[in-house]
């Protein structure tokens, strides 16, 4: 229950955080931060992939709904949360038995940043892909995925090391 | 039958992925749909109430620039007023003419007031939420400008917001034309930088120059003729060889839009009603 109510704080914040500010920052419509997917990268190795599904879901549909684009960032999210359990185990070398939460305090540096810069890839491609449907654009997509990547693992490392000083907070 | 049943037991969660992955579709192409539910959409209650306390923050950042821009447009205005009420003085003895002109440039057009809560350009399809809605008197289909031109078109109202359509957007099209010689063309946008847009369709034979001022066309009952849109900065010939391409730079700077006017043609809905009625008559 304090888990839960934990969690939508997160999930609120996170969308607050996204919508507000996060969403409003680029470079001449580059590098557009989507920090908000920390929620995702976060949860417990142990979550069933249902769960985490309907975590993403609901999460994706908030900030597209904020966003006018309904549905987009659902998708991108649902599909990551899919992804996770994979990509997670392809990543660490322990045994699928034991609990963690992806952190660089449990994954340690390199892996823990392999973790960011393959979830965070994934998810920028699938986004901006549905994006820009309408105008197709091989180079300028392929460079918005980019810069758009750096900029969530930057925001991804920042938020761990301020996390590692209040490490009594998880959920 | 168990084997069956041991599969989807087993593998659940790709059922799961599966329709998580449908509704989501579903609704990113449901919003292309003209009628789509305002619910899914910024212009919904709670959303619309926090970007409105946000852009009540953030609306004093821009304040400073936005001033230097009105007073330098309304000295603008007020040198060519005067020029203009001297070239007319010319013209008519008579003063009250110029009083009446002055009624006759708004006449049948309403305005609103309303304020920009939310705003993007990054996207290729970019929406604007303005903070007025059907109980202000905003209806689907009316024009947007802004004191330096055009913004866009009403898409969605709820009641106290709305969903604008800008020039920013992949399906925005509205009829323009060239302000010296009345050729007309569609204003459209290809992506890439907000401050530019495209003009095509425009004639082969069309007479224009670069640095011309394009104008809304009147054509439609959306804008009245002569809202201002942008210069002509480059041409180019279209794909098909058949018309020329113009490439606009607008004088609306969508990246720091607050204020906006609603535009509402008096008998709007009057005629809606009717071409509506028309179509029903048809099928």
């Amino acid at each position: 229950m304090i888990k839960n109510l934990h969690r939508i704080e997160w999930f609120v914040g996170l969308v607050l955080l996204q919508v507000l500010i996060l969403n409003q920052m680029h470079v001449n419509g580059y590098a557009t931060p989507f920090f908000y997917i920390y929620f995702i990268l976060k949860f417990n190795s142990k979550i069933s992939r249902n769960s985490l599904m309907l975590w993403a879901f609901a999460l994706g549909l908030t900030v597209d709904i904020f966003s006018n684009t309904p549905g987009m960032n659902a998708a991108a999210c649902v599909c990551l949360a899919f992804l996770r359990t994979p990509l997670l185990r392809l990543v660490t070398l322990r045994d699928v038995d034991d609990a963690f939460r992806p952190g660089i305090k449990t994954l340690g540096v390199a892996v823990f940043f392999r973790y960011t810069l393959l979830t965070c890839g994934l998810f920028c491609s699938i986004l901006l892909l549905i994006d820009t449907f309408s105008f197709f654009n091989l180079p300028v997509l392929f460079f918005k995925v980019l810069t758009s990547t750096l900029a969530t693992i930057l925001c991804v490392f920042c938020a761990e090391l301020i996390g590692r000083r209040n490490s009594e907070k998880r959920f | 039958m168990k084997n069956l049943l041991d599969f989807f037991l087993k593998y659940n969660y790709w059922f799961l992925f599966i329709l998580l992955e449908v509704i989501s579709f579903v609704l990113l192409f449901r919003f292309n749909n003209y009628q789509a539910g305002a619910f899914f959409t910024s212009s919904n209650q709670v959303a619309g109430a926090i970007y409105e306390m946000a852009s009540n923050v953030t609306g004093y950042f821009h304040l400073k620039t936005i001033n230097d821009d009105l007073v330098q447009k309304n000295v603008q205005l007020e040198l060519q007023i005067e020029n203009l009420r001297n070239a007319l003085l010319g013209y008519t003895a008579d003063s009250t003419e110029i009083e009446k002109l002055k009624e006759d440039a708004l006449n049948g057009y309403s305005l609103y007031k309303a304020k920009v809560i939310k705003n993007s350009l990054t996207h290729a399809d970019n929406y604007i939420t303005i903070d007025k809605g059907e109980k202000d008197g905003i209806r689907t289909d009316m024009g947007v400008v802004s004191g330096s031109g055009i913004v866009g078109i009403v898409y969605l109202t709820s009641s106290n917001y709305s969903v604008v359509i800008p020039v920013l957007n992949s399906k925005s099209s509205i009829s323009c034309k060239i302000q010296k010689s009345d050729y007309f063309g569609f204003l459209k946008w290809d992506g890439g930088s907000s401050e530019y847009a495209i003009v095509k369709d425009m004639p082969r034979h069309s007479l224009f120059s670069l640095g011309d001022t394009v104008v809304t066309s009147g054509h439609s009952t959306v804008f009245p003729a002569g809202i201002p849109i942008g210069t002509v900065e480059d041409i180019t010939d279209s794909h098909d060889g058949l018309s020329y391409l113009l490439k606009v730079k607008l004088f609306t700077d969508f990246g720091r839009l607050n204020a906006v006017r609603v535009i509402s043609q008096k008998g709007q809905d009057e005629r809606l009603e009717l071409e509506q009625r028309l179509k029903t008559n048809k099928k």
